[in-house]
C-alpha cells in the first residue's frame, strides 16, 4: 500500500464493552459464536455487560469528512471516544495513518495527541479558569512551546474562527456559539491531521448552529482535515458529510454517501431517518441518470451530474422527453427521463 | 363464591415495619415480665463484662510506646514553626496586624470585609486578650497548612487510585463521628503535654473536610473538560495540576474554609489540656473561677476570630469581584506609618483593658438578674428536670416521687399505663395503622422504664428492627454487632446515659427546629430573622456554647441539655426550610391549579416532597448533638462524654479510646439508620 492510499483512520471489528471483566467476556463470547457479532452481543448482554460498540468496521480517507449519525444511546459517542482512545477499546483494531493505537503506550498516545489529533466536544469542554487565548494555547503549552510562540499561534486560530478581540475573555463571559468557536480553535491549535468533532453544534440554537456549520465547511475547505464528525441530526449529516455511517444499538447499519443514504436506505430504521428529509435537496441528478446517449428528445435544459434533483426538476417542468446530462467538463454523459426525477422525489408512505 | 374471594389472613398483610415493631414490643414485654425471675435480662451482668477497656489500653500503650520516639521527634521539630508563628504574631505591633488583616479583607471582599477585619480585631484588642488570641492564631496558622497538605494529598490520592476510594471515604466517615476529645488522649500519650498536642489534634481533625472536598471537587470536574485535557496531549500530572485542580478550585476553597474552621474549633477545645496561654484556656480558667463576664468576653474574642476567618475564607469559594489593589497598599502604608509615628506612645496590647468595665458590669448584671429571677429560672430548670428529663432517664416508675410529683408510683399505675398502651395499639391497628399503634405502645413502655433502665435484649432487638426496616439485613446485622461490642465491653450503662441525653436533645431540636423551619419556609420575614442567627450559631466554636448556659443555669444536666440543643438545632431548621422551599414550582402550580389551600399544599405536597431532606437534617442534628455531648461533659453530664473527659485527665488511653469508639459507634448507627430511612423516602419519590 502506498502512502497516498493509506486511509487516515481504519477501524477493524472494533468493540467497546462496559462492565466488569469485559475483555475476557468478549473474547469468550466471540469464540463461542464463531465471530457472529449479533450472537456475541446478545451473550454479553445476558451477562449484564453493555456492548456499546459492536464490531464496527470502516475507513476514513484522507481529507474526508466522515459523519457518524445515530440517536442517543446508539453508541456514536462511545465510538468516537474509542477512536480517539479516550476509551481503551475492548476488541478489534484502530489504525491511525496505518499505526494500530489499541493498546499503545501512554507515551505514544500523548505524543500522537500532541502532533496529530484535535477534538471538539458537545459541551465545549473549555477550561473555566483560563482565558480564551490560554484555552486555545493549552495544547501548545503542554508540549513546552514558548509563551510568545504559542500566543502567536493561538492568535492565528482565534482569527480563523472569528473571535478576534475576545482573547482575554473567560469562557463564562461568552455565548454558547462563541464558546464552541473557542473549542474549535483549541482543537486546531497544533494543526492536527485528524479532527474529531463530537456533536459540536448540538448544544446550540438553530440559527447559530447553521452559521457555525457554514463556517465549519469554510474552514474545512481550506484545511482539508480528515474528520470524524458525530451528530444525531440527519439534516446536519447530509449537509456536511462526504460519507455517513448510521449507527443503531451499537452497530453500524449503513455506510454511504448522503445520496445513497437518502435514496437507498438499507432498512426501515434508516428509511425512518430520511423520511422527513427533502430528498430533492440532497440527491443529485447522477443518481437517476441513465448512462449512454440513447434516444433524446429535442430539448436541452442544461442538466449536469452534480445538480440536485430539485434544481433539475425545476428546469424540466414542461418536458416529457428524455434530456441530456453533462458532466463538469460539458461532455454529455447520459440521459434523464423527467418523470424519473419526479418519481425519485416521491415521499415514502410506508 | 370462589376460593379467590376468601379474605387474606391479617398476619399475611403485615408490612415489614409492623412486623419489626411487633417483634420489638414482644421482646420488650417478655423482658419486663421475666426480669424478676431472670435479672440478667435487665442489666447486663457485671460478671459477663469483658475487660475490653483494659485490653485496648494495653495494646494501645504498647503501640504508642513503640511509636513514641518518632512522635517525640516530630513534636520537637514542630516546636520551631510554632515558636516562629507565635513570635511573628506577638512581636508584630498590633496596629500593623490590624492593618494587614483589614487590607486582606479589602482584597478579598471589599469594604464590608475590611470593616469586619478592622472591627473584629479592634474588639480583640480592646478586650485585653490580644496576646492570648495571637497564641491561638499561631496554632491555627501552623496546623492548617499541615491539614491542607495531608488532606489535599489524601484527596488527590483517592482520586488517582479508584481502588482505595471507598476505603478512604469510610475512614473519613468514621473520623467525622469520633468525638473531638477522644483524639486527645492517645495524642497526649504520644506527644506529651504541651501545645503540640493541640496542634496535631487540630491538624488531624481539620484534614478530613479538606480531603472530602478535594475528592468531591475533582470528581465533579466535567467529563469533557478532563477529556479536553487528555486530547490536548497533557501528561497525567499536567492534566491534574493545570486543568483538574484549578477547575475544582471552588469546591477546594469550600474545603479550605471548613478546614480553617475545624482547626480553630479543635485548637480551642485542645485548650483543656492546658499548658498554653491561649484564648480557649482563658475561657476555661475564667469559667472555673465563675468570672462569667470575663468568660463571655473571652468567648466573644473566639467568636470574633471565627467570624473573620469564616467569612473571609468563604469569599474564596464564591465568584468574587476584583477590588482595587491600590487600596490594599494604601491600608498597609497607613498601618505602617501609624505604627512608626505612634508606636512609642501607644499602649502595649496586654495593657489594654477597655472592656474590663463591661465584663465587670456584665458580672454584676448577671448576678442581679439571677437574683431577681432566681425563682423563675430554678422553676424552669427543675420542672424540666423533674417532669421531662428525669422520667426519660430513669423512668416514671422511679422518677415519680412524692416530693416532686406529689404522689408515688405504684405497680398498678404501671399496669394501667401498659393497658392504655395496649388499647391504643389495638385501636390504631383497627383503624388500619398497626405500626403507629405499636410504636406508641413501645414509646409508653420506654417512658415507664426509662432509657437507662431499658433491658438490653429490647435495645438490641429494637435497633436491629429499625436497621432492618431502614436498610435490610446487612444494616440490622451491623447494628447488632456494633451495639454488642459496647454491651460486652462494659460501657453499656454509660452508652445508655449518653443515648438518653442525646435523644432528649434531638427530640427537642426536632420539634422546635422543625417548627421554626416550617415557619421560615411559609413566612419569609421569619427566615430573615432566623437566618443570621443560624449563620452565627454555625460559626461559633462548640466550646463557646457552654458559657451562656453556665452563666444562667450553673453546672448540671440541664445546662448541658440546653447547650446541645442550641448547637444541634441549626441543621434541623435549615434542612426543614430548604426541603419545603425547594418544592419544584411545577408541583406547586399543579397543586394551586387543583384548588388546594396553602395548608393543604404544605401538608400534601411540600411536606412529603421535603421528607428526605428533613430526614437528612435530622441526621445532621443527631451528629451535631453527639459531638456537643462530649464537649458538654465539661459542664457536667454523665455517660460516655464524661468517661472520655476523665480519661483525658488521667491520661487513660484505654478508657479514652474505648469510650470514644463507643460514642462513634452510637453516632455511626444513628447516622446509618436515618440515612437508610432518607434513602428509602428518596427512592419512593423517585428522586
Amino acid at each position: 500500500m502506498t502512502e497516498a492510499t493509506t486511509p487516515a483512520i481504519t477501524c477493524q471489528n472494533l468493540w467497546q464493552v462496559f462492565g466488569p471483566g469485559a475483555n475476557d467476556a468478549l473474547v469468550e463470547a466471540l469464540a463461542r459464536s464463531g465471530g457472529d457479532a449479533e450472537a456475541a452481543a446478545a451473550e454479553l448482554r445476558g451477562k449484564g455487560l453493555i456492548p456499546a460498540v459492536q464490531d464496527a468496521s470502516f475507513e476514513v480517507r484522507e481529507g474526508e469528512l466522515f459523519v457518524i449519525m445515530g440517536l442517543s444511546g446508539s453508541g456514536k459517542s462511545t465510538l468516537i471516544r474509542c477512536i480517539s482512545q479516550l476509551l481503551p477499546g475492548t476488541g478489534g483494531e484502530i489504525r491511525i495513518e496505518g499505526d494500530n493505537v489499541v493498546g499503545a503506550s501512554k507515551q505514544k498516545l500523548t505524543d500522537l495527541r500532541r502532533r496529530k489529533l484535535g477534538m471538539v466536544f458537545q459541551h465545549f469542554g473549555l477550561f473555566p479558569h483560563m482565558t480564551v487565548a490560554e484555552n486555545v494555547a493549552y495544547p501548545l503549552k503542554v508540549q513546552g512551546v514558548g509563551r510568545k510562540e504559542r500566543r502567536a499561534r493561538a492568535q492565528e486560530v482565534i482569527s480563523l474562527v472569528g473571535l478576534d478581540g475576545r482573547e482575554d475573555s473567560f469562557p463564562r463571559q461568552l455565548s454558547g456559539g462563541q464558546r464552541q468557536r473557542v473549542g474549535i480553535a483549541r482543537s486546531l491549535a497544533v494543526n492536527p491531521d485528524i479532527w474529531f468533532l463530537d456533536e459540536p453544534f448540538s448544544a446550540l440554537d438553530p440559527l447559530i448552529r447553521r452559521q457555525l456549520q457554514d463556517e465549519f465547511l469554510r474552514i474545512q475547505a481550506t484545511l482539508k482535515k480528515s474528520i470524524v464528525f458525530i451528530t444525531h441530526d440527519i439534516a446536519e449529516a447530509l449537509k456536511l458529510a462526504d460519507r455517513i455511517a448510521i449507527m443503531r444499538d451499537g452497530r453500524i447499519v449503513q455506510i454511504g454517501t448522503p445520496t445513497e443514504i437518502v435514496l437507498n436506505p438499507v432498512d426501515d430504521y434508516v428509511r425512518e431517518f430520511s423520511k422527513d428529509v427533502a430528498k430533492g435537496r440532497h440527491a443529485k441528478v447522477a443518481s437517476v441518470m441513465r448512462t449512454g446517449a440513447e434516444e433524446q428528445g429535442p430539448d436541452d435544459p442544461g442538466l449536469t451530474t452534480g445538480m440536485t434533483l430539485d434544481t433539475a426538476l425545476a428546469r424540466c417542468m414542461q418536458l416529457y422527453q428524455p434530456v441530456p446530462v453533462r458532466d463538469a467538463s460539458g461532455a454529455i454523459v447520459g440521459t434523464v427521463q423527467p418523470s424519473d426525477l419526479a418519481a425519485a422525489l416521491q415521499v415514502d408512505d410506508t | 363464591m370462589s376460593a379467590v374471594d376468601i379474605p387474606v389472613p391479617r398476619a399475611a398483610r403485615l408490612t415489614v415495619g409492623t412486623k419489626a415493631a411487633l417483634i420489638t414490643a414482644l421482646v420488650g414485654a417478655l423482658c419486663l415480665a421475666l426480669e424478676p425471675v431472670a435479672p440478667w435480662l435487665g442489666a447486663w451482668p457485671k460478671a459477663w463484662v469483658l475487660p475490653a477497656t483494659d485490653w485496648v489500653g494495653t495494646v494501645m500503650t504498647a503501640f504508642l510506646a513503640w511509636f513514641k520516639p518518632v512522635a517525640r521527634l516530630f513534636s520537637a521539630v514542630m516546636v520551631y514553626p510554632m515558636d516562629a508563628a507565635n513570635w511573628i504574631l506577638n512581636a508584630t505591633p498590633w496596629p500593623l496586624v490590624i492593618g494587614i488583616v483589614t487590607a486582606l479583607g479589602w482584597y478579598l471582599g471589599g469594604a464590608a470585609m475590611a470593616a469586619l477585619g478592622l472591627g473584629g480585631l479592634g474588639f480583640v484588642l480592646a478586650s485585653g486578650y490580644w496576646h492570648e488570641g495571637m497564641n491561638t492564631l499561631a496554632l491555627v496558622a501552623v496546623s492548617v497548612p499541615l491539614a491542607l497538605l495531608v488532606g489535599g494529598a489524601i484527596g488527590i490520592l483517592a482520586n488517582e487510585v479508584p481502588r482505595i476510594r471507598a476505603a478512604v471515604q469510610a475512614v473519613l466517615d468514621i473520623m467525622q463521628t469520633v468525638p473531638t476529645f477522644a483524639y486527645l488522649t492517645p495524642l497526649l500519650a504520644l506527644f506529651g503535654f504541651g501545645p503540640v498536642v493541640g496542634l496535631i489534634a487540630s491538624a488531624i481533625y481539620a484534614a478530613p473536610p479538606m480531603a472530602r472536598n478535594v475528592m468531591l471537587g475533582l470528581e465533579r470536574v466535567e467529563a469533557e473538560v478532563k477529556e479536553a485535557a487528555i486530547m490536548s496531549g497533557g501528561t497525567r500530572m499536567q492534566q491534574l495540576f493545570q486543568v483538574e485542580i484549578p477547575s475544582a478550585s471552588r469546591q477546594i476553597m469550600v474545603g479550605f474554609n471548613q478546614c480553617l474552621m475545624a482547626a480553630l474549633s479543635m485548637v480551642i477545645i485542645a485548650a483543656v489540656i492546658g499548658g498554653f496561654n491561649d484564648i480557649g484556656w482563658e475561657v476555661l480558667l475564667t469559667m472555673r473561677k465563675a468570672q462569667f463576664g470575663a468568660a463571655l468576653l473571652a468567648g466573644m474574642v473566639i467568636v470574633a476570630f471565627a467570624v473573620i476567618i469564616d467569612r473571609m475564607s468563604a469569599v474564596l469559594a464564591t465568584e468574587r469581584k476584583r477590588h482595587d489593589i491600590r487600596v490594599v497598599w494604601g491600608l498597609l502604608g497607613l498601618a505602617l506609618a501609624f505604627t512608626l509615628v505612634f508606636w512609642t506612645r501607644l499602649p502595649a496590647a496586654s495593657e489594654l483593658t477597655l472592656l474590663d468595665p463591661v465584663a465587670v458590669s456584665l458580672d454584676q448584671g448577671l448576678t442581679r438578674f439571677t437574683q431577681a429571677n432566681g425563682a423563675a429560672l430554678d422553676a424552669l430548670k427543675n420542672n424540666t428536670l423533674y417532669y421531662v428529663l428525669l422520667p426519660l432517664r430513669i423512668g416514671l416508675d422511679q422518677a415519680v416521687l412524692p416530693f416532686t410529683w406529689g404522689f408515688s408510683w405504684t405497680p398498678q399505675m404501671s399496669g394501667a399505663l401498659f393497658a392504655l398502651g395496649a388499647v391504643l395499639a389495638l385501636g390504631m391497628a383497627w383503624a388500619g395503622r398497626p405500626t403507629a399503634g405499636l410504636t406508641a405502645l413501645i414509646g409508653l413502655g420506654m417512658i415507664e422504664t426509662g432509657i437507662t433502665n431499658l433491658p438490653w435484649p429490647f435495645v438490641l432487638t429494637g435497633a436491629a428492627a429499625l436497621g432492618y426496616v431502614a436498610g435490610g439485613r446487612r444494616l440490622a446485622l451491623m447494628v447488632v454487632i456494633l451495639l454488642g461490642t459496647i454491651l460486652v465491653s462494659g460501657l453499656w450503662d454509660r452508652a445508655l446515659l449518653s443515648l438518653y441525653l442525646c435523644g432528649a436533645s434531638v427530640f427537642a431540636c426536632a420539634v422546635l427546629g422543625g417548627a421554626i423551619g416550617v415557619a421560615s419556609a411559609v413566612w419569609s420575614p421569619v427566615w430573615g430573622v432566623v437566618r443570621p442567627i443560624c449563620d452565627m450559631l454555625q460559626t461559633i466554636p462548640l466550646f463557646v456554647f457552654l458559657i451562656p448556659v453556665l452563666m444562667v443555669f450553673q453546672i448540671g444536666e440541664f445546662s448541658a441539655f440546653l447547650a446541645i440543643c442550641a448547637y444541634a438545632i441549626v441543621p434541623m431548621i435549615r434542612y426543614t426550610r430548604h426541603g419545603l422551599v425547594d418544592t419544584p414550582d411545577e408541583m406547586m402550580e399543579a397543586a394551586i391549579s387543583s384548588g388546594a389551600t396553602d395548608w393543604q399544599i404544605l401538608r400534601d405536597v411540600r411536606a412529603p416532597y421535603a421528607a428526605p431532606t428533613i430526614l437528612l437534617g435530622l441526621n445532621q442534628t443527631i451528629l451535631y448533638a453527639f459531638s456537643m455531648l462530649v464537649i458538654a461533659a465539661l459542664i457536667g453530664t454523665t455517660g460516655l462524654g464524661q468517661s472520655i473527659y476523665l480519661a483525658l485527665g488521667q491520661a487513660d488511653v484505654g478508657l479514652g479510646i474505648s469510650a470514644g469508639a463507643a460514642m462513634a459507634i452510637l453516632a455511626l448507627i444513628a447516622d446509618r439508620l436515618v440515612q437508610g430511612f432518607a434513602e428509602e423516602r428518596r427512592k419512593a419519590l423517585g428522586l
